[in-house]
């Protein structure tokens, strides 16, 4: 009890940061159904680790004073570009000869998370850590956030309520979309635009532990409790923002890396999702 | 035109590929055609070039002004980790006259609850699609690609994973449709019994052999000729 109310005393602290978690696990949450039904988990996974790169990429360029965009947006501008790039690459490119897939995901995946250690390794010291980018920070988010994230999820909501019946249609059945001259190679770029614009702006927040977590675990624990895709929906966004908030204060007040508590609480929502279903069986 | 589809000199395939050349075949309506041939003989390619879904690599292929088309691909296409339900995926077969962004009117819905009632399948609107079994899902299939209201329904294997009952019942639901909307069909099936007992018209084709022919029933199901066609000309004689 004790440690709550000290807690909630130290609203000033952790207001902005948990509004930038609940809007960044909501806006996940929901992307998240397309990632896990589209079987592209670990092209988001990629994502966050190319958007990180892009993080320690800016870091790095204006350590050494070769900075292009300003220090304010040059993290969130280049981590942006690398990522559409990426998601454009995954979205158009379906075939590549002679190897599959997932090994051009992997590829990605190892390249950038390679590139973030050793750019990270040579970021002047004292001026960003690179556990930051990739796992997240505890106590404090860019003032810009504040406005960035909401916006951006306000945005991405906006544009699938308007494609929502596009979005699934696509996803679900290409060909029959195809045969009624639905513009499906827009369509899935995108949506792939969407998320690679989430991933982007919320890995420069958040770091890309936490958004990989919130863009896969709420939707697959969703996904075991109802049959109702609308309700599979509402349930991830809501498990999204409750991953991230919990998660955020657990981290608070055990003084434990905020994106690996926001991971953890989003496994457990996943476990009590499983036994949910296996009880209910 | 008074034709549905016309092909012209078409040759079928992918890339470079050619499968069968030269292919000439008008399609009217209330026809029914069955198209038969052996496992990768290319009718699933002939189907899509049909439905302008694959460009010939050869020759044109001619569509009457605004022909709707109602597709009933092999139900083990769809990826079963989707929830998608019954109501939702008849719902599909009416985007056809519904451009992206915008909305299902009521008058839409409208023909939507009545392709449901049509399918025999109202008890199983609020299913998910992937818990049905293979004759639900056809029918499911069927009753989507009616709501769009097609001149054309083209049939993937639509009795494949359905028993001998299934397989009658669907079949009867196929042709009910047909003779009540004055459609034109073209199914696939790998049974000739199902071929012959519903269609008047008859595609035989087989890619290996550059093997195409097409016509009236009565005149490709020749005993010699299907003899020679799969094969069995010893067991027939």
């Amino acid at each position: 009890m004790e440690i709550f109310s000290e807690f909630l005393n130290s609203y000033f602290l952790w207001r902005d940061p948990m509004i930038v978690a609940a809007f960044t696990g909501a806006i996940c949450g929901f992307l998240g159904v397309y990632v896990v039904l589209r079987r592209i988990i670990f092209v988001s996974a990629t994502l966050t680790q190319i958007s990180s790169f892009g993080v320690a990429l800016s870091f790095y360029l204006e350590g050494i004073g070769l900075a292009v965009f300003s220090s304010l947006i040059g993290p969130f501008a280049l981590s942006l570009i690398l990522t559409m790039i990426a998601a454009g690459f995954y979205a158009l490119k379906r075939d590549f000869s002679r190897i599959s897939r997932e090994g051009v995901i992997a590829f990605g995946f190892l390249a950038a998370s390679g590139g973030v250690i050793i750019l990270g390794d040579r970021i002047a010291s004292g001026v960003h850590d690179i556990a930051t980018i990739l796992f997240g920070s505890a106590v404090v988010v860019d003032p810009i956030d504040v406005y960035l994230i909401p916006g951006t999820a306000v945005l991405v909501f906006i544009i699938h309520l308007l494609f929502y019946k596009d979005f699934i249609f696509v996803s679900f059945d290409t060909e029959s979309a195809r045969l009624f001259k639905y513009p499906v190679r827009r369509l899935n770029t995108l949506l792939l635009i969407t998320v690679a614009l989430v991933v982007a702006v919320a890995t420069r927040a958040m770091g890309a532990l936490p958004v990989f977590a919130l863009l896969a675990l709420p939707p697959l624990a969703s996904l075991y409790i109802t049959e109702n895709l609308k309700l599979v929906f509402l349930l991830s966004v809501l498990f999204g923002i409750l991953s991230a908030v919990l998660g955020y204060f657990f981290s608070f007040i055990l003084f434990i890396p905020t994106g690996a508590s926001i991971a953890v609480t989003a496994s457990v929502f996943f476990i009590l999702a499983l036994l949910w279903r296996e009880v209910k069986q | 035109m008074t034709n549905l589809i016309k092909l012209e000199n078409v040759s079928i395939g992918y890339q470079k590929n050619v499968f069968i050349d030269s292919i000439n075949l008008a399609i009217d309506c209330n026809q029914f055609w069955g198209v038969l041939g052996p496992n990768g003989s290319g009718k699933t390619t002939l189907l899509k070039t049909i439905l302008n879904l694959l460009p010939p690599l050869k020759g044109q292929v001619l569509f009457q002004n605004k022909l709707v088309f109602g597709y009933v691909p092999q139900n083990e296409k769809f990826d079963p980790l989707f929830p998608i339900s019954v109501y939702d995926l008849v719902l599909m077969g009416r985007y056809s006259r519904v451009r992206p962004a915008s909305r299902l009117s009521r008058a839409d819905k409208k023909v939507v609850e009545k392709s449901i009632e049509s399918a025999g399948i109202s008890h199983l609107k609020d299913r998910t699609f992937r818990s049905l079994s293979g004759g639900e899902k056809q029918r499911s299939l069927l009753a989507r690609a009616i709501a769009g209201e097609p001149d054309l329904l083209v049939l993937d294997e639509p009795t494949a994973s359905v028993d001998l009952k299934g397989e009658a019942e669907i079949m009867q639901l196929v042709k009910e449709i047909q003779s009540q909307r004055k459609l034109a069909v073209i199914m696939v099936s790998h049974f000739i019994n199902t071929i012959s007992e519903y269609s008047d018209h008859i595609i035989l084709i087989d890619k290996d052999n550059d093997f195409f022919k097409a016509g009236e029933k009565d005149k490709i199901l020749e005993r010699e000729g299907l003899g020679k066609f799969f094969g069995l000309t010893s067991i027939l004689n």
